[in-house]
């Protein structure tokens, strides 16, 4: 088996442990159990960063691993687990955020395991832009920074139900509420780097910016539904439980609009697919 | 509970709504105490922040229904190109310009309201700039063979031309060429596949430069893409004594087979076909069917395959077996019985997109103002829930 297989499902085997921790954690009450997901988690990331480290060298001139479907995921993952561990180490009472972060983490790059494609040996002449980086860094900051605020949701509506044990430790709701329209507004705007990268981006190869394609359609659609959000609770005064709900069901959006999508449209590359003679 | 909203989440809400909005436009509105017109209803709702929710659930459930029950450019003709999809997001703009300027007079200057400032003003001067670019763009598609030159300032010079009402062709000054077309270019290592050589503008003032995958050439406010590009054959007609009687470039569509390679032949997207040949005679002699087989070793080189049929037959292509007897190798020649048919050289043909966009500054510029507007307010409002929490840890 190759190095960076092995550090790939290393990886992902070390989250599944963390999953596991976590949900047990809960369902057991049981503290000690969250500080296990939280060093496997962190046990997890060291051969994740090295499995896409390696997948980098080998491959050609130009090749950055962030380009395919399963490429993607693994980033966007990698991005989520970096988030969430900096979330975690910096303030300490939401131990058990990782309920949701996780279990996301863990299926999403077991999933991207399953699509994971030979490493390229050339990168295609479209995507030889400075925007792609830009691009690529807003889109999975953006899905990081919303998961963790869904994440938040979670919790909120964990204590919002039950009272004593270790929701006691949990931080206060009003806390939880605030820190997750944090995230929400930071992804939102990681998400508003990404569609103007894209635009940009479109413009130097195309001259157009934007083209209503599926994928732009899709992102325009999660972004909406983040401005709907900041909508709810600025203009319209959403708090609390309705807010993390929605917070849960538009990262459902959120993943399905990045990941799902290619499958279903056949537009994803359909603007740089060159037949050249 | 509520204090807390008040103080610490509401603090926007309070910037804007305890303003003297509404009333300050109404009175200013309504000169001499007459009830409110229909302007003022009007506007009224226009400058409604609940009309802006509905108006964005409403694009969004379009959008929605535009990216799954409906795919490409099916899409684009039910939804995105429509007047009543476009109408929705005008009043959009139009319902954040007057929510925007009727609420912010003599609002005090924080953070939070200048990047509120900021991203509304953008979002209206981006569809500003989409308008404005509407009424004067001009995109066309332009196929050049190499050594060809067009006039860059008439119609029948493009492929397809898409411009804005109020588009005037003296802008596109001078000719258009195709120097060369360059395959396998590479920039820095890093392929770029081709690169087309071209020269635009008039005489004296001439602009020459590449094209290629991430590079436009820029020109007196049009831009150069390229799009896509084929073969093209010189098919020369000549006597039974070898003379030249007539002889053009004969443009190759690149149809895609089932096996994934390609067949280069004269026709249309959808499929082989015919041309009358001579062109530019009174009386063309036939029917012709030309294709290509490259040779993968040598560039420009290459079989090339005839089928003439004489004229008032049927213009459908020939079965397959018979134009493969044709084969003739680029520079030799076909004996037709009366005629020889020649494929003297191979050249390229490009087809570039040639685009005018004179609202894009704005647009692109809006872009960054808007996310700028976003990284302020929020900036803002966090570093006013700091003050206010200390704030209420000092009561
Ligand atoms: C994790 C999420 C995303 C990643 C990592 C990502 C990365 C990429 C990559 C690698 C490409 C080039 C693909 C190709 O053509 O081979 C691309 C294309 C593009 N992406 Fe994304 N993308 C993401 C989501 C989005 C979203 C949601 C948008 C919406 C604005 C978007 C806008 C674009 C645009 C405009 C292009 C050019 C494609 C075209 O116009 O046909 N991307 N993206």
């Amino acid at each position: 088996m190759k190095p960076e297989f092995i550090c790939f499902w290393s990886a992902v085997a070390l989250y599944g442990v963390s999953t596991f921790s976590y949900i047990f954690g809960l369902i057991s009450k049981y503290e000690k159990l969250f500080l296990i997901g939280l060093y496997t988690a962190l046990g997890g990331f060291i051969p994740h960063v090295a499995a896409i480290a390696l997948r980098w060298m080998a491959g050609g001139a130009g090749v950055n691993p962030f380009i395919t479907i399963s490429e993607s995921i693994s980033f966007g993952v990698l991005m989520a687990v970096l988030l969430y561990l900096i979330t975690q180490f910096s303030i300490k009472k939401i131990r058990p955020l990782g309920v949701l972060v996780m279990p996301v983490a863990f299926i999403l790059l077991g999933w991207s395991g399953t699509l994971m494609k030979e490493v390229a040996s050339q990168i295609a002449p479209a995507l030889q832009s400075y925007w792609l980086w830009v691009h690529i860094v807003g889109a999975t900051t953006g899905f990081a920074s919303v998961l963790i605020a869904a994440g938040m949701g979670v919790l909120y509506l964990l204590k919002d139900k039950n009272s004593g044990g270790i929701y006691e430790k949990f931080p206060e709701l009003q806390t939880l509420d605030g820190l997750s329209y944090r995230y929400v507004a930071a992804g939102f705007i990681m998400y508003g780097l990404m569609i103007i990268s894209g635009a940009y981006w479109s413009n130097q190869i195309k001259g157009s910016f934007w083209n209503w394609d599926a994928v732009e359609v899709w992102s325009l659609v999660s972004w909406l539904i983040y401005g709907i959000y900041l909508h709810l609770r600025i203009t319209m005064g959403w708090r609390g439980r309705k807010l993390a709900w929605y917070a849960l069901l538009a990262l459902a959006m959120m993943i399905v609009s990045y990941w799902g999508i290619p499958f279903g449209a056949e537009t994803f590359h359909a603007g740089f697919r060159i037949e050249h003679n | 509970m509520h204090t807390a909203h008040a103080k610490g989440e509401y603090n926007l809400m309070n910037e804007i709504h305890n303003l003297p909005d509404f009333v300050a436009v109404e009175s200013s509105l309504e000169v001499g105490n007459r009830p409110a017109g229909i302007i003022t209803r009007i506007y009224r709702l226009l400058a409604h922040e609940k009309l802006a929710l509905a108006l964005l659930i409403a694009i969004l459930s379009s959008c929605i229904i535009g990216a799954t029950l409906f795919r490409g450019r099916q899409a684009g003709e039910l939804i995105f190109s429509t007047l009543w999809f476009n109408g929705l997001l005008a009043l959009l703009v139009v319902n954040v310009a007057c929510c925007f300027f009727g609420r912010i007079l003599g609002r005090k200057l924080t953070l939070i309201s200048a990047g509120m400032i900021l991203f509304h003003l953008s979002f209206v001067s981006m569809f500003a700039g989409i308008i404005y670019n509407s009424l004067f763009h001009f995109h066309g598609v332009i196929r050049l063979t190499e050594g060809e030159t067009l006039p860059s300032g008439q119609p029948q010079s493009y492929d397809r031309i898409d411009q804005g009402r109020f588009f005037d062709y003296a802008r596109l000054k001078g000719q258009t060429t195709l120097v060369r077309m360059q395959t396998g270019y590479k920039v820095d290592g890093l392929d770029k596949r081709v690169a087309y050589e071209i020269a635009v503008g008039e005489e004296g003032s001439k602009k020459q430069g590449l094209v290629y995958i991430t590079k436009n050439l820029a020109y007196d406010g049009f831009r150069y893409f390229n799009d896509k590009e084929g073969y093209s054959i010189l098919v020369v007609l000549h006597d039974k004594q070898g003379r030249e009687l007539f002889g053009a470039y004969v443009p190759l569509q690149s149809l895609k087979q089932k096996d994934e390679s390609y067949l280069y032949t004269t026709g249309r997207e959808n499929g082989p076909g015919t041309l009358l040949f001579p062109q530019d005679r009174a009386k063309p002699l036939f029917n012709l069917q030309v294709a290509y087989r490259p040779d993968p070793n040598q560039e420009r080189a290459g079989d090339v395959f005839f089928q003439a049929r004489p004229l008032g037959k049927s213009d459908a292509p020939p079965a397959g077996s018979a134009i493969e007897k044709s084969k003739t190798a680029v520079g030799e020649k076909f004996d037709l019985g009366e005629y020889f048919l020649s494929p003297k050289e191979v050249r390229y043909w490009v087809g570039m997109s040639v685009r005018h966009d004179p609202g894009l500054p704005i647009v692109l510029a809006s872009l960054w103002v808007g996310l700028g507007g976003m990284v302020i307010t929020t900036f803002g409002r966090l570093m006013k829930r700091r003050r206010d929490d200390n704030e209420s840890c000092e009561q």
